[in-house]
């Protein structure tokens, strides 16, 4: 069959170079969780916070990423930034173009976004902490920081969890638009693979099935960890003498 | 060490906006103390507890912990503690028993009970739990500290919450209706862990329901309407022939289930 | 601040905005009615129609949008079938896949949406019906779909931004609406801040614009969760 033979891992064969194109787009995604894990923090901190000028900036910033289209801001990341290294390489003395490499371009604009969404999660998951559980903390005499570390902290992110899933799907997407600035994840090598053999059918539908591979095996991940955070919370008689 | 006072407020006020709900409130505690506050709800009793530890800040008024005075900054805007350390430090020395037992669901019953000692006091850890395990002993629930508040009966979850308060070794200890939101079969195991502690000298300060409490264990009576103090004293005076109008009316409606 | 190029370029993507609403409303429209087909099949009870109402669903929402617009675009035009039936002029146009691969994609949310609209849809509600004769179509038309209806909207209005959103994608195609606009005029131009900010702009004014007719929307179908108000005498 020749086109298995195209799908295989020899010479003639796509199959190595998708698949170590399906670790770029696990490793854009994760990144961009991670960009975005820190930035969600913060906004929804500014969202939570006394400060009407915080909440302000919160809320504008969760409007504008979550409400333009993520190509937009891939474009904005991508153009953005290498205008501005080229302007920092040119005063350093440097005449010629300098592009923001397009993994780090691609994992930062989709964290952006993931940032936007997950301070959505975080805040939700604030607000689902039971007030008396917090008020027992001020009533112990815990300070600020002890009752953000040892309360708020875990219970948010055992709350967090199912609308970290989600969003961790939502950016495994996004990432296939990362492809418009060349780098090579799933999507980048489907469509190269499908231009050089004219198999575009065949490289799409493979395309397509690692990236549900991929959004499958993510899910069964998050519901095991969901589980595992829950367990106190069920009324299973765990370590019931 | 009787005739110590652990609590003093001086004519404290509070409003919610326009509201006025306590109407300046005075109130001492000497040690061994156990003081029962009863009244309709709406009179302010609950309030008046968070006001001691500030989960409300008081609009006006004095709160003595121990001879140490909270200090409040009081402007035209609003109240505020002039030190949050300091009110830290004075919430550590006073324990808190809610309604709703507020247990920290992510942690197992031992990890609530030494949570405060070990975090806020900086206890070494080996004393936390030795002392934990002696706490849940004494109220009845040892044989439950490694399970999670949500497996416990509410009961249950309302001794550990007690557990949790005295391990802070607190100088006096604050009851917001602890029976309220019980079934009524667990109302007693509850109310026998409070009159153990109060035969140990415990001072005590109850927002109760709970007349036979009132009545059999404490050694004051403190009777709240509308925002202020309407009578207190002895239980035999006050369920004597002595009551007030308003308190004789306010017990007439319990009737006579004791 | 270049005013003058701020509103030179806000001008030219304007110009884009009718061609993003047409995508936007006709995948929309049509993948609202395939999303009504897809539900009526996941919720038949019949193994075969469920397992296909399923997988669809499944692929649709499991893989990037991106990846079936290319599909649609590049692989359909490999078979000869397509190549020379009566349907390659159609499918041949840009703006037809795009649409075509838009619509695919949303009626599989959409599908999930009005499935958790119908089971919101409390059985007693479904009894009473029954017990009044209702059964079938009737039961369906006059019962269920108003209920599961109302309980959908808050998260098919959702659904409604995101797919504006993803008419973005259309550009890859080249269908040039806003967004494509926006990235030749960015690689033109290299002011990438000041069209971005045009861009976001246009977007977040439609979406604004959705939102606020989906509210409107569902104000007027929550008159049983309002206080009652008793109606005006003349």
């Amino acid at each position: 069959m020749a086109l298995l033979e195209l799908l295989g891992m020899g010479q003639k064969g796509w199959g190595a170079y998708l698949l170590l194109a399906t670790v770029t787009t696990l490793a854009v995604t994760a990144t961009a969780l991670a960009i975005g894990a820190v930035l969600g923090t913060a906004i929804a901190a500014a969202k939570l916070s006394h400060s009407r000028s915080l909440r302000f900036v919160g809320h504008v910033y969760t409007t504008v990423f979550r409400g333009v289209p993520e190509l937009l801001i891939i474009y904005l990341i991508y153009f953005g930034g290498s205008s501005g290294i080229t302007a920092i390489g040119q005063w350093l003395g440097y005449d010629g173009f300098l592009g923001l490499p397009s993994f780090a371009a691609g994992a930062l604009a989709v964290g952006i976004i993931s940032g936007a969404y997950q301070a959505e999660v975080f805040r939700g998951a604030y607000h689902a902490i039971p007030r008396g559980e917090i008020e027992a903390a001020l009533a112990i005499g815990m300070n600020r920081g002890l009752r953000f570390r040892r309360i708020i902290m875990p219970q948010v992110l055992r709350f967090a969890i199912p609308g970290l899933g989600n969003v961790w799907q939502l950016s495994l997407k996004d990432s296939a638009l990362v492809s418009v600035t060349g780098l090579v994840e799933l999507m980048r090598a489907s469509q190269i693979a499908s231009g050089s053999t004219r198999q575009y059918f065949l490289f799409y539908i493979v395309g397509g099935a690692l990236y549900l591979v991929l959004t499958s095996l993510s899910d069964r991940v998050f519901n095991g960890a969901e589980r595992r955070a829950n367990r106190s919370m069920s009324g299973a008689t765990i370590g019931r003498a | 060490m009787p005739g110590v006072t652990r609590l003093s407020v001086r004519n404290l006020r509070k409003s919610f906006g326009t509201h006025e709900v306590l109407k300046g409130i005075s109130l001492d505690a000497q040690d061994g103390d156990v003081i029962s506050l009863l009244g309709a709800s709406g009179s302010g009793k609950s309030t008046f507890l968070r006001c001691i530890n500030l989960l409300e800040t008081p609009s006006d008024g004095e709160v003595w912990v121990d001879s140490e005075q909270i200090r409040m900054i009081h402007s035209k805007t609003g109240s505020k503690p002039a030190s949050r350390r300091q009110v830290d430090h004075i919430r550590s020395e006073l324990g808190m028993v809610f309604q709703g037992f507020n247990l920290w669901s992510h942690m197992t019953i031992l990890q609530n009970v030494i949570e405060g000692p070990l975090h806020v006091l900086k206890r070494p850890k080996a004393d936390c739990i030795a002392d934990a395990e002696e706490l849940l002993a004494k109220v009845g629930i040892a044989d439950k500290r490694h399970a999670y508040p949500a497996h416990l009966s509410g009961g249950q979850q309302q001794r550990a919450a007690i557990a949790r308060a005295l391990a802070m070794k607190p100088k006096v200890m604050l009851f917001d209706e602890p029976t309220s939101a019980l079934d009524p079969e667990l109302v007693g195991e509850v109310l026998r862990v409070m009159r153990a502690l109060a035969e140990e000298g415990m001072t005590m300060l109850v927002v109760t329901h709970e007349m036979s409490f009132a009545r059999n264990v404490s050694n004051r009576v403190v009777f709240m309407r509308e925002g202020v103090i309407d009578s207190s004293g002895s239980p035999d005076d006050m369920f004597g022939v002595g009551a007030s109008p308003a308190f004789r009316q306010f017990i007439g409606h319990f009737g006579n289930q004791q | 601040m270049d005013f003058a190029f701020l509103s030179s370029t806000m001008v030219t993507l304007i110009k884009a905005v009718p061609t993003t609403l047409i995508l936007f409303s006709l995948s929309i429209l049509s993948g609202a009615l395939l999303a009504l087909v897809i539900t009526a099949m996941r919720v038949s009870g019949n193994w075969f129609l469920t397992g296909f109402a399923k997988a669809y669903i499944f692929v649709f929402r499991g893989s990037p949008l991106l990846i079936q617009m290319f599909l649609v675009f590049y692989g359909l035009g490999q078979f000869g079938v397509i190549r020379y039936s009566f349907l390659w002029p159609f499918l041949r146009e840009p703006m037809v896949c795009a649409v075509l691969s838009l619509a695919l994609c949303t009626a599989g949310y959409s599908a999930e949406i009005f499935r958790g609209g119908i089971r919101a849809v409390s059985t007693k509600e479904i009894e009473a019906a029954r017990s009044v004769g209702m059964s079938g179509f009737l039961l369906v038309r006059r019962i269920i779909a108003p209920i599961a209806f109302r309980h959908a909207l808050p998260a098919y209005s959702t659904e409604i931004v995101l797919m504006m959103k993803s008419t973005a994608l259309a550009s890859l195609v080249t269908v040039w609406e806003v967004t494509g606009v926006a990235q030749r005029l960015i690689s033109q131009t290299y002011r990438t801040m000041e069209v971005f900010l045009c861009a976001a702009l246009i977007y977040l004014v439609l979406n604004f614009i959705i939102l606020q007719a989906m509210s409107l929307l569902e104000y007027s179908l929550s008159r049983h969760r309002r206080p009652y108000a008793a109606p005006l005498r003349a």
